[in-house]
This record gives structure tokens, sequence and C-alpha cells, in this order.
């Protein structure tokens, strides 16, 4: 056996049974899902009846019960599964749940909370405050270790190709931290800015806020940060490791190789960049049109990376890798894109007026514009480029912009806002129809293209219903310049000599490592995938200089975390379950004043306002609770924050169980004559509870609706408890002493206050328990004896209680407090139960576990082996859940003796 | 019913970080009460009760020692807040 007993929940029962075992010379396993022992004894302020300090009783045996040397504690951790085996002994399975902390490293110092930039409710608190999403448990937990909430990875990071925390950087500028938000994103790019504007923006598909009112706007707000940057900041703000005297070369200079570039020159490699154009930036120079992404930006960007010491070579096309090899470089990375544009494949394509798509866009950023003024021009294709190469031909004075497509609008690859901006700008379409021919006159000028009709047939391998001609449906369209916008490919002859191709003469690689054939060869972005996008291109960048990095230090070439191996992204229904209700919060949209007849090329889309991009970032549901904004790793000063940590599932071997899985306070909502989650100053006995402990979330006792200390309290008992109207017919023993106990200490705290407490009957059965009573009344409480029918709001947030007053002859009575407490009743958490796949632990009748007898073998359950300490049971207070731990552990002592003796001794 | 029904906590919590500025602004003339706070901020007092305590519980507002006469603690920035 792992351990002679299992003690499922660390809170006081749970771990009074481990020490007692513990100190018979039992080998226990103590399991808690919180990220401390300590249960919810820790978190009251004081005891009844002595009134002695939680804190005080309590955290003595939360430190024996992790450093007892026959205990074992796991905190934030689960059982999954409890199997009995047929040796009388168990098989569990338990689930530690990922804290993102080492443990060993982790000095509890709370920096980590410091700087978290996600603030979510705070249980330990019952919600009345923020925690972080870095957070210690509370202030006594044992252990102090923080733990980092991650429910999943957020929609929008998980959907982004290139592995950008989007939902970091939306958290940082929300918290106003907008150059900790570039420094994220430049992480992972140095194209701030171009992805802030050319991006396609995935993550808005995916934004859970769009299921509600809209999207965040997502790659605005990286535009917002890059903008911010470029103006206040000079220079990246990054420093190169020191050199480590390896050279790495890289062959062509869009996203792809700027980004391996950048992320190298930061490991300290020597980085050259070869550019075959005269103007590095590949695609984002030559084919985004400057209205889209203008020339400055991508110059800031690149001047990221020549900021760490990158080389740019233009004017350089690199043949033969291997002369590079032979020129000192360790390693080579070929991300020259895809810049040939496809043919049509129709007679007639030689006629002058016939362009490539790229060939066009190249043309105009290389300042050899070709005079559209008044011309028609006819653009044959349904991508990006083709919408790019209409809206140009539109800002060079075309007459007449049309595009031919052979699909129709729905099966464009364009990206629907493209398609709509080009419309937008006076662009024209013709669907269903395909080119057969270009014709032209004697000189051989282009005056049309020859189309033939099309209609759809069934789907391709694309998806897209496949085009299929209508016979003898030709036509010519007629018109001066015909631009083939039909597909890029790759210019990758040269390699041949070196690398096997692929299809669409691409290069072959490992799509893990992106490593060739040839070792040190390396290949990334569209000239491997062939025409993708640009933050898929910078993925890959990413990805080939960790795998370069790697192979070059002659380590094993994975952990590339950024894309691989991340948690799972989070269901996006458990994310709207979170809350009861959403309020409607304006999306900030985006509205373009398209020109039907654009005369230049000035960037066309705005840039946010500071108010909206607080605004829009101010939307974010914060889906996987942490952000993977970065700060509390750069907070730590152990460096003990890992998020890329992985939960752990095993299986032990035990002998006996010990279930201590503790009770769920009843919910006051389902009392909706009472307000609570209505009227802010209507709270729960645990909340004042919370207020009154030393550790209390506010400075003093205030009431929530304003912050004020309050001077009229009421308290109603037997909220959730001795009422059939919820199912609970039960009573729930605490609340009548808990609620004397609070008495007390609001007229400790708040000495002019007064305490009314509405009860039906008090029973105070226990040791000086009706004398603890007694002293609450002697000290100023208010009895009342009546049932509280309904409460209800004043303006002033004040609260009328309706009640029959029994002891005055009870005639209906209201009277105004400032504060009123509902003292809710205990209910079973049902936990336990799932904890037996293979077998039934019987509840009993109010779905506590039932004791085979109460009376005779308190502890012991209907399953051999398995006992139930505390309230997991029924409800008790807190020496009745210690006694009825010590019954427990009886049992399974006694229990252990016979698994022992069946089994052969070690 | 005196007042809207509150908007869910964790709605409120979640929009700490972004209140964070406007609330410094406040107070940067001098400690204000809850309800001063959120006549400044334009936002109901129960909401900003929750922002003021996230702030005072990470070290961005401090309290008065003793509550005005009419029941109410001021919250000041700790440090001197923001400036702008």
């Amino acid at each position: 056996m792992d351990y002679d007993v299992l003690v499922v929940g660390a809170g006081i029962a749970g771990m009074e049974s481990a020490i007692k075992l513990g100190d018979m010379g039992k080998k226990v396993l103590l399991v808690e899902k919180e990220g401390s022992v300590g249960g919810r004894v820790i978190l009251l302020s004081k005891v009844f009846p002595t009134l002695d300090c939680a804190s005080c009783i309590t955290t003595p045996r939360m430190a024996t019960s992790i450093h007892h040397d026959n205990i074992t504690a796991m905190t934030y951790t689960d059982i999954k599964a409890i199997h009995r085996g047929s040796d009388g002994t168990f098989k569990a399975t338990v689930h530690q749940k990922a804290r993102y902390v080492d443990e060993a490293a982790c000095t509890g110092c709370q920096l980590c909370e410091t700087a978290c930039t996600v603030a979510v409710p705070d249980q330990f608190n019952y919600d009345l405050i923020a925690r972080r999403a870095a957070y210690i448990t509370f202030p006594q937990a044992v252990p102090k270790k923080a733990v980092i909430e991650r429910e999943g990875t957020s929609p929008c990071t998980d959907t982004c190709p290139a592995g950008i925390k989007a939902h970091g950087y939306v958290s940082l500028i929300r918290n106003g931290k907008y150059e900790e938000a570039f420094q994220l994103v430049l992480d992972a790019t140095p194209l701030v800015g171009t992805l802030g504007r050319a991006c396609y923006a995935p993550c808005e598909g995916e934004c859970t806020r769009g299921d509600l009112e809209g999207t965040l706007p997502i790659r605005r707000l990286k535009r917002f940060i890059a903008d911010r940057h470029y103006a206040e900041q000079d220079g990246p703000g990054v420093v190169a490791a020191e050199p480590n005297g390896k050279a790495v070369a890289i062959v062509g200079s869009g996203p792809a190789g700027l980004t391996a570039a950048w992320q190298l020159a930061r490991l300290g490699y020597r980085v050259r960049i070869f550019e075959a154009d005269k103007e590095p930036g590949g695609f984002l120079r030559y084919a985004l049109p400057t209205y889209r992404l203008p020339k400055e930006v991508v110059d800031q960007d690149i001047s990221n990376v020549t900021a760490l010491g990158v080389e740019i070579a233009t004017n350089s096309p690199v043949q033969d890798p291997d002369a590079l090899k032979l020129d000192g470089y360790d390693a080579v990375l070929i991300a020259t894109g895809t810049p040939l544009s496809s043919s049509m494949g129709v007679p007639g394509e030689q006629l002058r007026g016939v362009l490539g798509g790229l060939d066009f866009l190249r043309d105009v950023r290389h300042d050899l514009v070709p005079d559209l003024k008044g011309k028609r021009v006819v653009i044959v294709g349904g991508g990006n480029v083709a919408m790019d190469a209409a809206r140009t031909a539109r800002r060079l004075g075309a007459a007449e912009t049309l595009v031919a497509y052979r699909r129709g609008r729905e099966e464009m690859p364009a990206h629907k806002a493209e398609v709509d901006d080009a419309e937008a700008e006076g662009v024209q379409f013709r669907f269903l129809v395909a080119p057969v021919e270009v014709v032209g006159d004697a000189q051989g000028k282009v005056t049309g293209v020859k189309c033939q009709r099309m209609e759809l047939g069934q789907p391709d391998a694309s998806g897209r219903r496949r085009p299929q001609p209508v016979a003898g449906s030709d036509f010519v369209i007629p018109c001066d310049i015909v631009v083939a916008a039909i597909g890029m490919s790759p210019d990758t002859a040269s390699f041949a000599r070196l690398l096997t191709l692929g299809e669409g003469r691409r290069i072959k690689v490992d799509p893990k490592t992106l490593q060739t054939e040839v070792p040190y060869l390396f290949a990334a972005g569209d000239v491997v995938l062939g025409p993708s996008d640009i933050t898929t291109a910078v993925g890959q960048g990413r990805r080939a200089a960790h795998m370069m990095d790697r192979w070059l230090q002659g380590l094993e070439m994975s952990g590339f975390f950024a894309l691989d191996d991340r948690l799972g992204v989070i269901d996006k229904a458990k994310v709207m379950a979170r809350q009861k209700s959403f309020n409607h919060r304006d999306p900030v949209t985006l509205t373009l004043g398209h020109d039907k007849a654009p005369a230049d090329f000035h960037e066309i889309e705005p840039a946010l306002t500071e108010e909206e991009a607080l605004r829009g970032a101010g939307s974010c549901l914060d889906c996987g609770v942490c952000s993977e904004c970065g700060q509390c790793v750069a907070a730590c000063p152990p460096n003990a924050i890992d998020l890329n940590m992985h939960e752990k599932t095993f299986d032990v071997e035990i002998g006996t169980v010990v279930l201590a899985t503790g009770f769920k306070l009843f919910d006051a909502t389902l009392k909706e004559d009472y307000g609570f989650g209505r009227f802010p100053n209507v709270i729960t006995a645990t909340q004042m509870d919370r207020q009154l402990a030393p550790t209390r979330p506010f400075n003093t006792v205030l009431r929530p609706s304003d912050g004020r200390v309050p001077d009229r309290i009421a308290y109603v008992s037997c909220v959730g408890s001795r009422d059939k109207t919820v199912g609970n017919p039960l009573c729930s023993k605490i609340c009548c002493m808990y609620t004397a106990k609070q008495n007390q200490l609001i007229m400790g705290a708040l000495p002019l206050a007064d305490v009314s407490v509405h009860y039906m009957d008090v029973r105070a059965a226990g040791k000086r328990y009706e004398e603890f009573y007694e002293q609450a009344k002697a000290m100023g409480a208010n009895y009342i004896k009546g049932r509280v029918a309904k409460i209800t709001e004043l303006e002033n947030g004040n609260l009328v209680l309706r009640y029959e007053d029994i002891d005055n002859g009870g005639q209906i009575t209201e009277a105004e407090y400032d504060l009123v407490v509902l003292a809710v009743g205990v209910q079973p958490s049902r936990e336990a139960e799932k904890l037996f796949p293979d077998e039934s632990l019987t509840l009993d009748d109010f779905f506590f576990v039932a004791e085979a007898d109460e009376d005779l073998s308190s502890g012991e359950t209907n399953l051999p082996g398995v006992y139930v300490a505390g309230t997991a049971s029924g409800a008790k207070d807190i020496v009745d859940s210690i006694l009825h731990a010590g019954s427990a552990v009886a049992q399974a002592a006694a229990h252990l003796e016979t698994v022992n003796a069946k089994k052969v001794p070690v | 019913m005196s007042r809207p029904a509150p908007r869910d906590t964790r709605e409120i919590i979640r929009e700490e970080p972004l209140m964070h500025r406007p609330i410094l602004k406040a107070v940067a003339n001098g400690p204000l009460t809850v309800p001063e706070i959120a006549e400044a901020i334009g936002c109901p007092s129960n909401e900003t009760l929750y922002w003021v305590m996230g702030m005072r519980r990470y070290g961005l507002l401090t309290e008065s020692k003793e509550p005005t006469d009419e029941g109410f603690f001021t919250y000041a920035a700790v440090g001197g807040g923001v400036s702008s």
C-alpha cells in the first residue's frame, strides 16, 4: 500500500482525522481541493462559546497536518474515483491540479497577486471583495503558496496562429499598462503595428463577448498599443542576450523571416537576413496596399529587428543555401513566401495589359504605377489579393473595376470585410464567370476577357461547391487591363538541388520542427504552407526560431509552448454560466467612411481613442480567468511561476478512506422574499463573519450599498433550514450560536450599533451555549420572536422587515434597519457520493452521508473500510465535528488492522 | 424596489482594474467617502465599494482613521495617487 489512509477534505474534521491517524503511526494521504488546508473554520472570526480566535485554534492544526511525518498533504488536489480492490484495499485516482507555481520555490510574498491584472470574486471572502487570478488562498494559508487560477486557454489566445496572448494584452490595456501590452505582443513578434492593422483577427471570431452584444476590437487594440509605443518610445525596449557565438542566415524578410530573426537575435545569435528585393518586408511591403498597411508602420516594426543588431542585406537573392553554410552560418532558414503570381492558363495571357495580381501590387509599391486613369480593369479571382488589386486599381483612377470570380459571393476566399470594403469603394462584382481567353487587338493590346458562365455543382475538397461551365455561354467583358489574381506560389526552383519539393513546389519539412531533410536547413511560412496569412507566417517564424535554437544547442526539438501542448481552450458555455446576468455594453465598432472613388492611398482605418481602447478592453470576460499577461512571472523574485505546468493524475493504493468533504451553505437567493442578491445590504452570516474577522475584506463592518458603518443591524434566523419551502426541514444546529457570537462581536466592533435578532426559537444545546446566548442578550442584542415574511428596500438602501411580533400579541410589524444578516443554514455538499463509481455510498434522507448506526457506530458508512467525519454526515459545530472525526479515526484504525492481517507482511 | 437590481458581482469586480484610474483621479485632491467617489466617477455606490475595497486590499487606497459623523470612512490614494 502507498498509504494506510486516504482522508478526503482538509477542513477541521479532515485535519483532525489525519493528525490523529498520523499520531497512531498510520501513513496518511490528506487531499484538499483548495490551495490551503483549513476548510471553513479558518475563515471564521472567532468560535463559540469561548470566543477564541478561529485562527489561533486552527493554524496549529493546519501546520501539523502539513508537516506531520506521517501525513502527506496534497492541496489544490481532488480525488477522481476510489475503487475497491479484491484484497480489501482501495485504489484512488488522485488529480493534482496545476498551480502553475513551483511550491518549493514560492515564498508566499504575494507579489504575483499584486501584479496580476485579472480581478475575480474572492470565494474565501464569500464574494464581498475582489481577489486576483494569481492569489494566495487566504492570509493564513498553509501551505502559503500562490495559485494561478486557469480554467483553460481563452478562446482568443487559443485561436491565434501566432500564439499571441490576446487575452493577456487586452487585460494589460484594461489596467492602463499599454507598454507592457506592447511588450507582450513583442515577445511573440516584432510586427506589432503590422498585425494591429493587417491581421484577419481570428481572435475576434472566437471572442465570447461576440455571443452577447459584439466582439472586443482585439486587433485594433493591438494597433493602439503599437501606435502608442512608437509615438512614445525610441526602440523596442528589449535587450538581446549576450552573443552565443553562433550565426543564422534567414532567406526572406517577410513576416516569418522577420519574426524568426527577432526571436533568434534575442537569444544571442548573430542573424543576417537576405532579401531579394530592394527593401525588406516581403509580402508586407510589396503585397499589402498602404491604405491597409502604411509603409511607415512596416519600417517601425522592422526597426525592432534591426535594433537588436540583425543585419538585412537587400537586393540579395539566395540561390544556394550551401554557400551560406560555407560562409559560416550554423543554420539557415528559408522564408521566401509565395512571390509568384499563378497563371490563368488561357490563351492571350501574353497580351499587353495582362498583369499578375502580386506583380501589379508590387509594381505599385515600387512606384512603377501603371496608368489606369479612365481605363476598364478586370480582376480575375476572389481572394484577398484580388480585393487588394481591385481597390488599388480604384485608387489609380480606373474608370471601371470589375472582379470576375468563378464561384458565388459566399464561396469567395477573401475575407468578408475585404469584399464589403471593395464594394463600398465602387468595385463591381460578376460571379459565376471564368476566363477562357484574353482577347486583344492587332497591336497585341488587351481589349477584353472572354468568359464563360459557371454553375455550382457538388462541393470539392475545399468544401466549396465546384464551379462547372455552362456550355455555349461564352461572352466578352470589354476591358483595357486584366489582373490575374488567382493564386500565388513559391519560387523554390533553385532549392530543388538540395531539398525535396512537395505539392505546389513547396518545401517539405517536419511540421513540428520545420526542419528539412538537410539538418541545418529549416523552412517556414508560405514557402512551406502555400498562401496563408501574415499571422500564420508569424507563428511559423516563431516555431522555426525555437526549433533552430534547440537544434543548435543539441537539445530535443520540443517545448514550443507558444502553440504546442497548451492548456485546452475553455468551454464558452462555462464562461457564460459563471454569471447569472450580463449587462449590455455598447461594443466598440468600426465604421469606415468609404469613398466611392478613392483617390489616394492614405490609411483608411482610424485608430482607437484611449477611451475606446479602455472601453473595448473593459468588455473582456476573462474567459480563461488568468489572462497569461505574464505580469506575475515578471514580478516573482524566485521565478516560481510556470504557466506551462500541467496537471497530474495518478493512482495510489490505500487501506481505508475517511470522507471529510464538509458541507455547503444554503443559497440565500432562493429565499426571494429576503432580497439577497438584489438588495446590497442583505448579506449572509458567513459574509458578516468575514467582516468581523481580523483578515476582514473591509476596514471595518460596512454596509455594501455605500460603505457606511451600520447603526441598526438585524439578523434573520433559520434561512434555508427548518424550512420545508426550500426542501430542508432540518435544523442547521450552528446558526443560533453563530448569531449570538456575531451579536457580541458586532457590539464590540461597533459599540453604538443596535442589533436585533428575528427568530423562531433559539436552540442552545451544548456546554455553556445557553449562557453564551444569554450573554449576547445581556450585551444588548434584542431578540424578537417571529418569522420575517418579507424584506423591502428603501431609497437610501435601508431595509424594512415585515414580521409577526409574537411576543407582542402577534401583530404584523415593520422595522427599518441599515443592514440585514441572514443566518443561512447548512446543506450537504454532495461531493462524497461521486467518489465511488463501482459502489453506492448510502446517503440519508437529506443527502448527507448516512452512518450505518449513528448511535452505536458513529462514522461508519455502508461501505466497508469507508468512514465519514464531520459535517459530511450532517450539520455539526466545530466541537462535534472534532469528536466525530475521533470516532471515524477509531473505526478506520480498527479496519486497518483487519486489512493488514489479510495482507502478507512486507 | 427603489433602484435597479445590482449587476452580477463577477461583472462588477471584473471592472475593478478599469476603475483604478478614475478612482485615483477622483481622490487626487483629497480623501473621499465611497458615495463621494461614486458620484465623481458616475457609478453606483455599491459597485464603487467593490472597487474601493479591492484597491485598498492591493495597496492603492487607504482609509481614514475615523469615520465621518455620518458614518463614512474616507479613502485616499497611497503615495499621492495619479497626476492626471
